[in-house]
């Protein structure tokens, strides 16, 4: 091994495969800037430049930029509210709140270092476990991940706000939404509508973008003004340092999740994420500013998100099994040289092995240093009148969910989702568990079955060590919470003002009309199929309905658009007002892409936000909205994306 | 005299062939680009890739050539899409999978094209072994039909890949507990490792890089290969796995007889060949016009000579030939076509037995 790493060593400080990592790293840090792209649009780029490289410069090329997305993807998730991809959502939770309080810099420091060490840490964790990793993941059979994923989903538990049965249900609404497609278990498709695009399900990136990243553009434009009101640079980046340095044992616990969620099938980079955030707050004392923009919240999934990917490395490389899309790019690429993945690799090309290793590790410092460097310009983002920087936002997040499955349907999940992402969050139904719900929904489902097919007898399963010991984990913090609740009674309890039933009941009633409707619909599947859409929709129904009698009876909560409680009920009905008409617009922008093709409707929607709203000048909006188009369309060229022409051929 | 005569038709025929001087190649200038119907990463994904560059090199002409992938509905969406929008003019081609043309065989309601009325440009297949865990006591076919544990196989779904080794074991009259619900073949290699599952099937390529080592271990005994259809329509070796016996010879084994005319026999070797043998197509729309037809052909056979393309094709093509669209067209469609009586079977076992409603 030692004769390895030094050999890796020496492949890897040539000035071309440096070079190449530099150039991968680079490609990495813009397209994760960019909301709604990762790593699969960097591989997809890279991909045609790596077949004309050698293997190592090749491989340190795509391993620079996979290393360094969700480094950058912090940028517009803090700054702009904008998930930079589906596992930054809950860096977006608490970093944007924080930037609104003008404290930008420190979530950034706070995000980047926790994103290096949590890079490192990552690639220390291959080079140790590459030559155990084998018989470890083998140990962890069918139940095991089955068990693991309920555990993920009792991370939504510490997730569930101010008021635990919406959030209960909120998880719940996530975990049916995750059932719309095929059936694990069952040859059916379910929801699906008669909709072709439907059958796959829906897509994680559109609902990262849609739930979170429409929303809070939708609902910062409506705000109006800057997205900090106050101006503090100063000494936040020394502040971030010090969180991350006061918190270490977090950022480690963090990478460690992170890389295990990698590591293991059936998981994925998102769950590990949002589970490492879970963490956070469950093990954190006081969780009261969770959701408002508490740093906590930041170093632990950011430290997670870079060690997924190292995580991930490795049933790629030692079983042939990717764990997302962009490590099957780089499957495919290996295979192009004639490497192949498997228990062979690691006494036949450990050398390249070390060498993806020692790249990832230099990338993440590289990428660190980078965002470092440029962010206290980026910070100052914040300050610019918001509408004038949504434009290319909105225009870079419609791009990024049309290049999904380049379909129309794409940009009407787009706003549809926007739309009730923005109505769960201003009737305070948190989107945490609901996430967290949706990204587990399918392995728990699967797993599951898999679990009770291939152990038909419940005790073979039931009474294995990992099963009890996982399961252990999953109940500890409720029977620790019970333990608390008769020790300290309902002391705790606040009384809260009575609410007259408003807006806040008619979402409680819609998502109770979704679930009565998907518990009356799922009856009908086959059985192996109906399961779990329809013990979910029953618990669904029961939760809500129980919610919406509370809320009738006057002790719902207000509508707010903020976490913010200082704002007056008029002003906020008003932001409201404001809100919705900008989701009328953008469903009028996907209805102008029917009919005049994406880039005039762009040209059309972008010249009424910043003539209409933002009283810029005409000659300055039509030169920048001319200026966007051309930027769209150069990174459409570039992703392999046709923008959608309109059926008016103009 | 004949051998002179066959020049002098040699030396007009490529006369004929060449572009008439001043003439711009029909690609001069255009970008092809070639849907494929999956995500990135995937097998299809994967082999577009591969053979964009040498396309570019080898089209007269040197078009550009991208790939843009439209997943969906398991494939059907990118191939809708594909019968209904792409221009007829060569400058927008399709890849299909296996788990393309199942669901047109079978008549699944959501397809809307038809392989049939397409042109073939070229195409390349894969096989698959099935293999055993030693705990069975099974070391040669004739032993599955008499194993010393039940036999668990893990599959991702019956209408997928896994419809050719439910048929597999419908024509060997096997005893199989099938398990459904894994996310690949991959995290099913993974349960057979595990113990979970004692029967697994991986397409050669996998085979040989992931479970070769666990043969030499003894911790797995190749049993047979799915087979290979070739142009003649007849069951012959794997190419890629020559010593194993094919699924043809293991019936015989077995039986003591032939399978030919019976009906499973004849659903399971359409399906070998629609699934496996031509499993990576490349087709253009109805209508394309011939000179371009005739250029992505060429450039088909000019590819199969470059060394780099048979180096870097080792691994992604396993040692499959890749057959010129207009030359294997006639098998293609012949295993596109399966008769009445075959798909009512198919149908009837997936009701029956694996609750496929469709």
């Amino acid at each position: 091994m030692a004769e390895a790493l030094s050999a890796a060593a020496g492949l890897f400080l040539s000035p071309t495969r440096l070079g190449m990592l530099v150039l991968g790293s680079g490609v990495g840090l813009l397209i994760g800037i960019l909301p709604g792209m990762g790593g699969i649009v960097a591989a997809a780029i890279l991909l045609p430049f790596m077949l004309k490289l050698e293997p190592a410069a090749a491989l340190a090329m795509v391993t620079g930029a996979l290393a360094v997305v969700h480094t950058s993807d912090t940028i517009t998730s803090v700054l702009i509210g904008a998930p930079g991809s589906a596992a930054a959502v809950p860096t977006m939770m608490e970093g944007h709140p924080m930037a609104r309080r003008g404290e930008a810099a420190r979530a950034l420091a706070a995000a980047y270092l926790s994103s290096l060490v949590g890079g490192i840490i990552g690639a220390l964790g291959l080079t140790v476990s590459i030559p155990l990793a084998r018989p470890l993941v083998l140990s962890f059979g069918s139940p095991e991940l089955f068990m693991l994923t309920v555990l993920g989903v009792s991370f939504a538990g510490s997730l569930l706000g101010r008021e635990p049965l919406k959030g209960l249900s909120a998880g719940l609404l996530g975990l049916l939404l995750g059932t719309v497609g095929p059936a694990p278990a069952a040859a059916e498709v379910r929801f699906a509508f008669g909709q072709v695009y439907l059958t796959d399900g829906i897509d994680l990136a559109l609902v990262a973008l849609g739930l979170f990243g429409v929303a809070e553009v939708v609902s910062l434009l409506a705000r109006g003004g800057a997205v900090a009101q106050r101006m503090e640079l100063g000494r936040g980046w020394w502040q971030g340092v010090l969180d991350v340095w006061q918190h270490r044992w977090l950022v480690i616990r963090g990478a460690l999740i992170g890389m295990w969620a990698g590591v293991l099938p059936a998981i994925g980079a998102t769950a590990g994420t949002l589970m490492a955030y879970g963490h956070a707050v469950a093990t954190s004392r006081d969780r009261s500013r969770f959701g408002k923009g508490d740093v906590r919240g930041i170093i632990a999934p950011e430290a997670a998100n870079n060690a997924v990917e190292a995580g991930d490395l490795v049933p790629t490389l030692l079983f042939g099994v990717p764990g997302g899309a962009p490590s099957a790019m780089i499957l495919g690429a290996l295979l192009a040289y004639g490497i192949l993945p498997g228990p062979r690799i690691v006494t036949q090309h450990l050398d390249l092995i070390y060498t993806v290793v020692w790249s990832f590790a230099l990338a993440n410092v590289l990428g660190a240093g980078v965002m470092f460097a440029t962010s206290p310009l980026l910070a100052r983002l914040t300050y610019v009148p918001f509408n004038r920087i949504a434009p290319p936002i909105v225009l870079a997040m419609v791009l990024a969910a049309f290049q999904e499955t380049q379909h129309f349907g794409d940009l009407v999940s787009l706003v549809a989702l926007g739309v009730a992402g923005y109505a769960l969050k201003v009737t305070g139904w948190p989107r945490g568990p609901l996430l967290i719900g949706f990204v587990l929904s399918n392995p728990l489902e699967r797993y599951y079955f898999l679990t009770v097919n291939l152990y038909p007898r419940p005790e073979d399963w039931l009474l294995r060590p990992g099963v009890v010991v996982i399961g252990l984990l999953v109940v500890a913090p409720f029977v620790w919470s019970a333990f608390r609740w008769l020790r300290e009674g309902t002391r705790t309890r606040r009384e809260t003002p009575r609410q007259p039933a408003g807006a806040s009941a008619v979402a409680t009633a819609v998502v109770l009309g979704v679930f009565g409707y998907a518990w009356w619909t799922a009856r009908g599947f086959l059985p192996d199929a109906a399961l779990m859409p329809v013990s979910v929709a029953a618990a669904g129904t029961v939760l809500t309905a129980v919610q919406l009698a509370r809320e009738l009876r006057g002790q719902g909560s207000p509508v707010t658009d903020e976490d913010e409680v200082e704002a007056e009920p008029g002003a906020v009905r008003e932001r409201v007002r404001r809100a919705v008409a900008y989701l009328v617009s953008l469903a009028l922008y996907v209805a102008a892409t029917w009919f005049l093709g994406l880039r005039w409707a762009s040209v059309l929607w972008s010249l009424w936000v910043l003539v209409g709203v933002a009283r810029v000048r005409w000659p300055t909006a039509v030169a920048y909205a001319a200026l966007m188009v051309v930027g769209l369309d150069l990174l459409a060229s570039l992703l392999g994306v046709h923008l959608p022409e309109g059926r008016l051929r103009l | 005299m004949t051998s002179r005569l066959l020049w002098v038709v040699v030396l007009v025929a490529a006369l004929g062939a060449l572009p008439a001087s001043g003439q711009q190649p029909y690609y001069a200038g255009k970008t092809i680009e070639i849907i494929v119907p999956f995500a990135p990463g995937g097998g299809s994904d994967i082999d577009a890739r591969f053979f964009a560059p040498f396309l570019e090199k080898y089209v007269p002409g040197n078009p550009r050539v991208v790939v843009r992938n439209m997943p969906g509905g398991g494939s059907i969406l990118g191939a809708n899409f594909f019968a209904e929008n792409a221009r007829p003019d060569g400058t927008q081609l399709l890849t299909t999978s296996g788990s393309t043309m199942i669901p047109y065989i079978l008549g699944v309601p959501q397809v809307r094209y038809d392989p049939t009325k397409w042109e073939l440009i070229k195409v390349n297949g894969v096989g698959g072994v099935l293999y055993v865990s030693p705990r069975t006591g099974v070391r040669k076919p004739e032993d599955l039909v008499r194993p010393a544990e039940r036999l668990v196989y893990g599959g991702i779904s019956a209408t997928g890949l896994d419809l050719v080794t439910l048929l597999l074991f419908e024509v060997l009259g096997l005893d199989v507990r099938v398990v459904m619900g894994f996310e690949g073949r991959g995290p099913a290699r993974l349960a057979f490792e595990r113990g979970e599952t004692n029967i697994d099937y991986q397409t050669t390529p996998a085979y040989l890089s992931q479970v070769v080592p666990l043969v030499r271990e003894g911790k797995a005994i190749p049993i047979l290969s799915m087979g290979f259809v070739n142009e003649k329509g007849v069951m012959v070796r794997d190419p890629s796995a020559p010593d194993l016996p094919s699924a043809y010879e293991a019936y015989q084994a077995i039986f003591k007889r032939k399978p030919d005319g019976l009906l499973r026999w004849k659903a399971y070797q359409s399906m070998v060949a629609a699934a496996f043998t031509f499993q990576k197509a490349l087709w253009a729309p109805g209508g394309t016009p011939p000179e371009a037809l005739q250029a992505l052909r060429t450039a088909v056979d000019r590819m199969k000579a470059d060394p780099q393309f048979r180096q870097q094709g080792r691994q992604v093509l396993e040692g499959y030939e890749v057959l010129r669209g207009d030359v294997a067209k006639s098998a293609v469609l012949r295993a596109a076509r399966v008769t009445l009586d075959v798909k009512k079977y198919i149908t009837d076992l997936l009701r029956s037995k694996y609750q496929v409603r469709l």
